[in-house]
Order: structure tokens, then sequence, then C-alpha cells
């Protein structure tokens, strides 16, 4: 057990090696081009390993000590959500690294690619099965560093089709088009903001209770002793690390950004793993925390109705954001923080609901994990096919690239929430949980919730027409590509699977919920709502007359002003005054403080003027004033 | 035992000064028989023995600093220096006012001899004039506070209690330098013959603070609390004139009368902590320390100056101390007199205290580049090298200083 837990996280990093060190030696060359197949061969041990631990492991976590006397050790945790949450990063890590060989094929940065690929799919490994918060912070780091090398992979920033937005373009003060450099700095920027909180709640954990597992931790224990304050800041700081990493509100922009990386790092890291890490956690930590039994703790409701309404305003917003904009893979991205919204959502119910909402978010977590990740290869098979970043296409394309269209209808139809597929029972509890908790927070979370959806179907299908039915004119130029179409038809498969575990009842946990919710009438007008909408944008999937509004939209409703000009505008003003204020300590140590002990060190010595007379009057008028004022009753 | 050889002591010196007339080199070997003597009797109290033997190397240094140069009292001076000497040992041993006042008159009046000395001939008359005055009145003022102050204390009388007791300060003050009654002391340093200040500068500083910390013990009132804040008054005063001062001097000379300004102003700080039972015996340790300091370094740098610079790196090393760099001597002293000054609650003396002693670097670095040359052997070379081998002794902590302080103010 032991050794198979290591070779997990570090099969994918060595096997990465070669080609990282071999690249450096002879960038290119024939042989050189050939070690990807080992990279993907570690991520296939870890795959491997991954279904052992899934299938066979009993549930419990498995310690390696690490520093024993200060009771934090190396914590495995193998249960339901880490099981499942495992299996599934590894799949698609191993079908995104098959597909890569071959979209990656003519790249000039192999080494960088494969090394930070593999480190990335360890690192997330090490998020998903940790039960110790300091370990996780391991991961969560290389997770961040990952995403940064990744994002930035074309650092040279040449191509124009690896940029977001429309070169040259400006609004205003700012240009709204993004290379691959900044876009990589903005990621990595943006989850610093939050990682530094999270260290400081993590140590505050550890001083509070001395118990770093989040399996061990008394919780409820815990708020009652920081009292309502204390708990929702704590809290707060430690969920800036996921709120930042998983692009909510008003983190999202860099995740738009790191659609400057190659389409491999956008499928597997901006959409199925990475940024659901902070989702993850989020649902990792609610399923130890018992939220629902802690309604006497004061403070622990606020932050579960802080949560929910950031989360599905984020969906909202990103819903929104995806109507509007024709950048393929942009569009996914936003579709992905509105995703990632409904699960922070539907978590954060559970504390009204519930065990049950905990699970619903992570079966959407799932659910979308393959869809998305689906979604984002066709994206990037039809941007290496049509050279345009843009939607662009139409049905005879759809008849060139039959796997990439079939693999879109499924994905967006199972993901859309149109029944009879997998999203729409999962979905349908969601409308259970918002609808359940309208007595108790009001219909604001409902109404969210099924706007989101409706836009959610639109989007998705307008992605499905403008690519291979109604798109703008293009030029195709297909290689005969044979494992991308492999890798998407695997991932996409994983929808049915997950649709007969639900239609069978057979999940222990969820059992038969899903399945009941689904088929209960409301559930059925929102399904039909979701269809029709769904419809209506695949026959229409542009409407000219509201393009002013699709533009706004489609420019992230200008939030990228936070990022590029209003921060940085307090960051130079911060310098100035930094600026301003080194001067002024340059001046005061080597003008005033010398030029004023100068005048007091002259003034002294002006006393030593050589007489007698002077020297004995200053001396005894001290000597009478001393003792008349101590006569005085001075002293 | 310590009678017997206190006398034998003088009758040596006596005899000695005497034939010196004659020949000068047998009042050297008499100055140093009379010093052994005295270090010998202080075998049989083993508890003052260091205290002895730190202000016997003082004596001996400081006789053979006056031996660099012939002058127009050769023979004498040493007599006087030993009797300085003798009498700073002595001092320790008593608890009689009476004594203590003699033994104040004592350390002082032979410097009144020694300031006019020059080296070619013509004496320093002017100087010495300015000198002797500021003195006598500092030593009227001292031994008219010590009266009041015993006579009040006796009587209860707080009034008087309080003018004595300013008086004592204002002529202990006067006598050893500290501002506002400094004017004498750039002066003096910077025109008097520096073998006789290597005296002035360095030996007789001791012995008014050990009187004046006796005194202040054996007659104290309630009162006393009530008047610690003057002390602190000057100290303060006395630290930044000095050290600012010091900041602006070319002339070394000058550089090392400010530094005596501002180190009688850390030592009198000391005098402030006196009502604090606790840290008293920590606060004169480190007053005592820094006074051994200042006589080790005051009185190599002086001689130094006589013979136009000495050996680099011992004057480095005497500069450093001064500065307060572990774990030379001057550390610890600083070191102690400021824990007792936080520990008696004085924490903002202790602050500008800290303060100070860094705006005392450049000076004391000035001053050692200004002396520093190549070594050559040399007399003056080896005072310096005994006096930088003293500052090295604290290498291991010296908590044992701090007993040997109790038993100083104590009395044995």
């Amino acid at each position: 057990m032991n050794w198979e837990i290591v070779l997990l996280f570090v099969a994918p990093v060595i096997c990465s090696l070669p080609i990282a060190f071999y690249w450096v030696k002879e960038p290119g060359s024939d042989r050189a081009r050939k070690l990807p197949m080992l990279s993907v061969f570690g991520l296939f041990i870890s795959f491997v390993i991954a279904i052992h631990i899934l299938l066979m492991y009993p549930n419990g976590t498995y310690t390696i000590p690490w520093l024993p006397e200060y009771n934090i050790n190396f914590v495995f945790i193998f249960d339901y959500l880490s099981k499942y949450m495992g299996a599934l990063t590894a799949f698609i890590a191993f079908m995104i690294g098959l597909y890569g060989l071959e979209y990656m094929k003519h790249d000039y940065r192999l080494g960088w690619y494969w090394f930070f690929f593999n480190m990335f799919t360890a690192s997330m490994l090490l998020v998903v099965y940790s039960d110790n918060l300091l370990m996780l912070l391991i991961g969560w780091e290389g997770l961040g560093l990952a995403s940064w090398g990744l994002i930035g992979h074309w650092f040279r920033d040449d191509d124009h089709l690896s940029y977001v937005g429309i070169v040259g373009r400006k609004v205003g003060p700012l240009k709204m088009y993004w290379p691959p450099s900044y876009g990589g700095w903005r990621a990595i920027s943006t989850i610093r903001v939050g990682d530094m909180p999270m260290f400081f709640a993590v140590a505050a954990i550890y001083a509070l209770t001395g118990n770093l597992n989040i399996s061990q931790i008394h919780w409820g224990a815990l708020f009652t002793k920081i009292g309502l304050a204390g708990t929702v800041f704590l809290m707060l700081c430690l969920l800036m690390g996921p709120f930042t990493k998983s692009a909510q509100l008003p983190f999202s922009e860099w995740l738009m950004t790191a659609m400057t990386g190659p389409t491999t790092v956008s499928a597997l890291l901006h959409s199925a793993t990475m940024v659901a890490a902070g989702t993850y956690l989020f649902i990792r930590l609610s399923w130890y925390i018992h939220p629902w039994t802690l309604h006497a703790v004061p403070g622990v409701g606020v932050l579960y109705y802080i949560v929910l309404l950031l989360g599905l305003f984020s969906a909202l917003y990103g819903a929104s954001v995806a109507i509007g904009c024709l950048e393929r893979k942009v569009l996914l991205a936003a579709s992905t923080m509105s995703s990632l919204g409904l699960m922070f959502g539907c978590a954060a119910a559970s504390y009204w609901y519930g065990k049950l909402a905990v699970l619903i978010a992570f079966w959407y977590l799932m659910t979308h994990a393959f869809a998305k990740a689906t979604l984002f290869l066709v994206a990037g098979h039809l941007i290496h096919a049509t050279h345009d970043r843009f939607c662009c296409g139409d049905l005879n394309l759809a008849r060139k690239m039959k796997t990439a269209f079939i693999a879109t209808i499924i994905a967006t139809i199972a993901l859309g929430g149109l029944p009879p597929l997998t999203a729409y029972w999962v979905k349908a509890g969601m409308d259970t949980v918002m609808h359940h908790i309208v007595e108790m927070v009001g219909s604001l979370p409902l109404d969210l919730l099924l706007i989101t959806s409706l836009l959610y179907s639109a989007f998705l299908a307008k992605f499905l027409s403008l690519n291979f039915w109604k798109g703008d004119k293009y030029r195709l130029h297909l290689h005969g590509e044979k494992l991308m179409p492999l890798a998407y038809a695997c991932v996409v498969s994983m929808v049915f699977l997950l649709l007969y575990r639900i239609l069978t009842g057979t999940d222990p946990l969820v059992e038969t919920h899903l399945l009941e919710y689904g088929l209960d009438k409301d559930s059925l007008i929102v399904g039909l709502g979701v269809t029709g909408t769904y419809l209506f944008a695949l026959v229409v999937p542009r409407i000219r007359a509201l393009s002013p509004i699709g533009t706004f939209l489609g420019d992230r409703m200008y939030l990228p002003a936070l990022n590029d000009f209003i921060v940085p505008s307090i960051g130079w003003a911060i310098s100035k005054l930094i600026e301003y204020t080194h001067r002024a300590i340059d001046w005061f140590c080597h003008f005033g403080l010398p030029d004023f002990m100068l005048g007091i060190s002259r003034r002294i010595r002006a006393i030593q003027v050589g007489y007698m007379r002077v020297y004995m009057k200053i001396a005894l008028a001290f000597v009478m004033a001393a003792i008349v004022v101590s006569m005085l009753g001075w002293l | 035992m310590l009678e017997f050889s206190a006398v034998l002591a003088l009758v040596v010196l006596t005899v000695g000064a005497a034939c010196s007339l004659k020949d000068a080199r047998i009042s050297l070997a008499t100055s140093l028989l009379a010093l052994a003597i005295v270090l010998a009797a202080a075998v049989s109290t083993p508890q003052l023995f260091m205290y002895v033997l730190l202000v016997i190397a003082i004596g001996v240094l400081t006789v053979f600093s006056m031996n660099v140069k012939e002058n127009q009292m050769s023979g004498v001076d040493y007599a006087l220096v030993a009797l300085i000497t003798v009498i700073t040992v002595y001092v320790a041993y008593t608890s009689d006012i009476a004594f203590v006042l003699a033994a104040f008159v004592i350390a002082s009046v032979p410097t009144y001899a020694l300031i006019f000395v020059s080296t070619d001939g013509k004496p320093h008359v002017d100087v010495a004039i300015k000198y002797i005055a500021f003195m006598v009145l500092a030593t009227v003022l001292f031994i008219i506070g010590t009266l009041l102050l015993v006579y009040s204390s006796s009587v209860k009388d707080t009034v008087l209690y309080t003018l004595g007791f300013v008086m004592l300060i204002l002529g202990l003050g006067m006598e050893v330098g500290c501002a506002p009654m400094h004017e004498w002391v750039p002066d003096v340093f910077s025109a008097a013959d520096p073998l006789p200040l290597s005296v002035i500068a360095s030996i007789t500083k001791i012995v008014p603070f050990i009187a004046a910390y006796k005194i202040l013990l054996l007659t104290s009132l309630p009162q006393l609390n009530n008047l610690t804040l003057f002390v602190a008054f000057i100290a303060v005063i006395s630290m930044f004139t000095g050290n600012i001062g010091a900041l602006t001097a070319k002339e070394t000379g000058r550089i090392l009368a400010y530094s005596t300004v501002a180190n009688m102003g850390y030592i009198i700080a000391t005098l402030a902590v006196i009502t604090s039972k606790n840290y008293l015996y920590l606060a004169f340790a480190g007053a005592l320390l820094q006074l051994i300091v200042n006589a080790f370094g005051k009185a190599s740098f002086f001689a130094s100056i006589k013979t136009d610079g000495c050996s680099r790196p011992l004057m480095y090393v005497l500069a450093l101390s001064f500065i307060g760099l572990p774990p030379l001597m001057g550390f610890w002293s600083k070191f102690f007199i400021l824990t007792s000054l936080v520990g008696a609650g004085l924490v903002w003396l202790a602050f500008l205290l800290i303060v100070n002693s860094a705006i005392s670097i450049p000076y004391y670095l000035r001053i050692a580049r200004n002396l520093a040359k190549d070594t050559v052997p040399g007399k003056v070379t080896a005072i310096a090298l005994v006096a930088s081998a003293a500052m090295l002794i604290t290498v291991l902590p010296p908590n044992w200083f701090i007993n040997v302080a109790k038993l100083v103010i104590g009395g044995v």
C-alpha cells in the first residue's frame, strides 16, 4: 500500500524528467519528440493506481509520519469524495495526455510543457487525496505553479492564435487583448491574493486546534471557541484560496486569459480539475464540518449564506459572459466559472438542506468535468483544424469532423441539463435543494439558479450551432488526427457511466434521490424550459440586433478593468508613495540628521571660548539655579 | 594587616618621593613596591581581590605613562599617582564617612600638582588654573553636601537633605566633568600635557563615584526617591553634550574630553537606580566596570597622543570597547547599566543611553583612526597592550563582577 501511494504521486513527475532534461540538451530532435510517450506512461501509472484505490481500498485514512511530534503527518484520506475525484483526475489527465501527444507534436517547448503537465497531475492528486491541510497546501502551490507555467507556455507571444481577445482592440484605457505571458502573470498574481490569507488561516487553525487533518478537527468546537466574527473571518480567509482558484467574483479574470495556454491545459487545468480543486476543497470541508448540525453555532450560517450568494452570482455572471462571447475557449472558460459558481452555491446550501446538497454539488462537479473537458478538447481540435480562435463552421465541417460533432452534441446536452441526460438529474437535485431552502433564505438563490440554467443551455447550444451549423466561413486544415478524437470520445463517454449510476440508483450515497427529484413535476418543467432555450439558441445562435449587449457581455462587463487598470493604479500609487518615502529617508539620513547634529555640536562647542570667567559664570549659574529650584520644592 | 599594609605603603611612597630628588628611578621602584604591598595585603580579602587587581593594574599603567617622558617633577609624580591608586583601593574597604571624604580629597589633590607638568620645561599654568579652580569648587560643594546629608539624615530634615543631595551631585558632576559643569574638560584635555591627563582622565574618576555611592547609601532618607530625577536630568544632558560635542571635534584630545563627559553621563545615570533595592548592585557594577573601562582606555589613548599614535589593532580594540562591542568589557558595563535602568523602571533613560551609544560610534572610530599607526615596541605600546588585554577578560560573561561591586559599596 505504501509504495503504491508514493508511486501515485511520484510516477508522473519522474516520467516527465527525461523529456524535461533532454529537451534542454537537444530541443526539437527526433529522439526528444518521442519522449512524451514516457510522460504519458507516467500518467497511465497514476491512472491505474487511482482506479485501484477507487475499487479496492477500504475507506479511511492512511498516515506516513512526517513531523509526529507536532502532530503533522502525511495523511491520505480515502473516502467517497477523494476516491471518485482521484479516479476522475487521473483518468482525464491520462486522456488529455494522449490527446496532447498529437496536439503538441510540433511544439517548440515540449520539455517545459510535459514537466509542468505531469507535475500538475501529481499536485492535483495530492490535493485530492490529502487530509492534512499543510500537505494539501503543498499540492495547492504546485497547482498554482503549473498553472502559471502552462498558461504562459507560449511565452514568446508570437502567435496571435494563442492570444485572448481581438488583437489591437482597445476600450478606453483598456487593451482588450492578452498575450500568453500576461495571461500567466495574471493567473499567478490573482491566485496568490487568495493563497496568502489561506496560509494564515491554516496556521491559525493549527494554532487553535493543534491538528491539521480536515477529518479530525472538531470544527464545531473551533467555531464555538472563536465566535461569530472569528468564524466568518477565519473561514473566509481559508476560502480565499478556493475562491481565487475557482475564479469566483471578483477574481474571475485570470481564468478568461488563462485561455492563452495550450488547449490541453485549458481542458485539464481550467475546466476539469485545477479550478475544481477550489470547489472540491469547499465540498470536502463541508463534508466534515457538518454545517447542517451547527445551526446553534454563531457564524456558520452567515458564512454559508455568503458562499451561497457569491457562488450563484458568479454563476450568473459567468453564464452572461458566455452568452456574449464568440471566442471558443473563452466562452467555455466563462461557462466553467459559471459551473463552479453553481457548485459553490449548491454545496453551501447544505447548511439548510443537509449532506445531500454537498453530494449533488460533487456529482455536478464530476458531470461538468467530463463534459467540459470534452468541449475544450473539441474546441482545441477545431482551432487546430480552422486556425481560428473564434467560432466558425458549418454542417460541412460537422460532416468532416463527425466525432467532434457528436461529442459536442452529447456534451452540450449532457451538461446543459436537458432531459434525460446526466446533468438533468443533477440539476433537478439542485432545483429541489434551492426550492427547499426558499423558506429559510428567500427565493433569490432559486431565481439565480433558474436564470443561470436557462442561459447555460442557451450558450452551449450557441457553441454547437456556431461551430458546426450556422457559423462564419472558415478554412479547413485537417491533418488526419487519430488520438485527439479518441481522447474526447473516451472522455465524453464517461457522462453515460454517471448516467447509468444515477438511473440504476447503485451509488451507495446518492441512491435513488436524484431519480426521484428528476421525476418531480417542477423539475420536468424546468427541464422543458431548458430544452426550449437550447433549441431556440441552436436555431438562432446570434441576434444581430442585440449585439451591443453582446459586446458588453463579451467584454466581461469590463471586469478586466479591475485587473488591468484599478489594481495596477493602486500599485503605482503605492510605489510612488514608497519612492517619496525613500527620498524622505535618504534626505533625512544624508542631510537632515547630519546637519541637525552638526548644528547642535557646534553650539555645544561654542561655549569653549577659553575664558575662565565665562566658564565659571556658566557653572556657577547652573549650581545656583539647581539649588534655588530644589529649594522651591520642585524636586 | 590592612592598616599595617596601608601605613607601610604610605611610608614607602614618602621615602621614595624624598629620595627621587637624587634619582627619579628610586621613586619609580618604591611606587611599584607600594602597589605590590597593597596587592599582597588584598590577598586577605579574596572577595575583593579582582577589584584590587584591576585598580593596581590601572595604577601601574598610569605610573608608567608618567614615565614615558621626563618632566619637571619626575619621581614625585610616580609617588602621587601611586598614592591615588592606594586610596582608590582602600576606599573600597571603608564605610566610615570621614574616611570616605578624606579619600575623595586625597584622590583629587595630587592632580593639582600633576596638571602643571610638561615635558618641554614650561609649566601649563593657564590650564592648571582653570582645572584647579573647578576642582576646588567641586570639592567644596561635595564636602558641604556630604555634611548636610549627614546632619539632615540624623535629624530627618527633608529640606536640608534635598539641598545636601543637590550640592553633592553638583560637586560630583563638576569633579568628574558632567555637563553642564564640564566647561573645563575640553580646554584642559586639549591644552594640558597628555601624560598627566592619562592620570586625570582615568584613575581619579573612580573614587568620587564610590564616595558618592557610599555617602548616599549611608545617609539615605525616603526623600531620596524624589531626587533621583535630578540625577537622570544631569545624566541625559551630559550624555548628549558629550556625544554630540565629540562628533565635530577634530583634535584627539578634545574628542576624548567630550567622550569623558559622555561616559560620566552614563555612570552618573546609575545613581538614579540607587533607591531600587533589587537593581542597586547591578547598577553600581555597571558604573564601576564603566569606570574601569574608561580608566584603561583613557590612560592608553592619552599616552598614545604623547607619542603621536600607537599600534593599530590595540587602538581599535580600545575604541570598540568604548563603543560597547561584545564581548569586550565596554559591552558588559553598558549592559549592566542598561539592565539595571530597565529593571528600575527607567526605560526612557535606557533608551536615551542606547541612542547615545549609537551617536558615539563615529567619533570613537575617528580616535582609533587618528592614533593608529604601525606597531613598534615601546612603553606606550606595552601600556595599550595591557589595557587591551584587560578589555578581553570579559569574554566569559563577568557575572562575578556583580558580587565584587556589591562588596565595594557594602564595605568589607
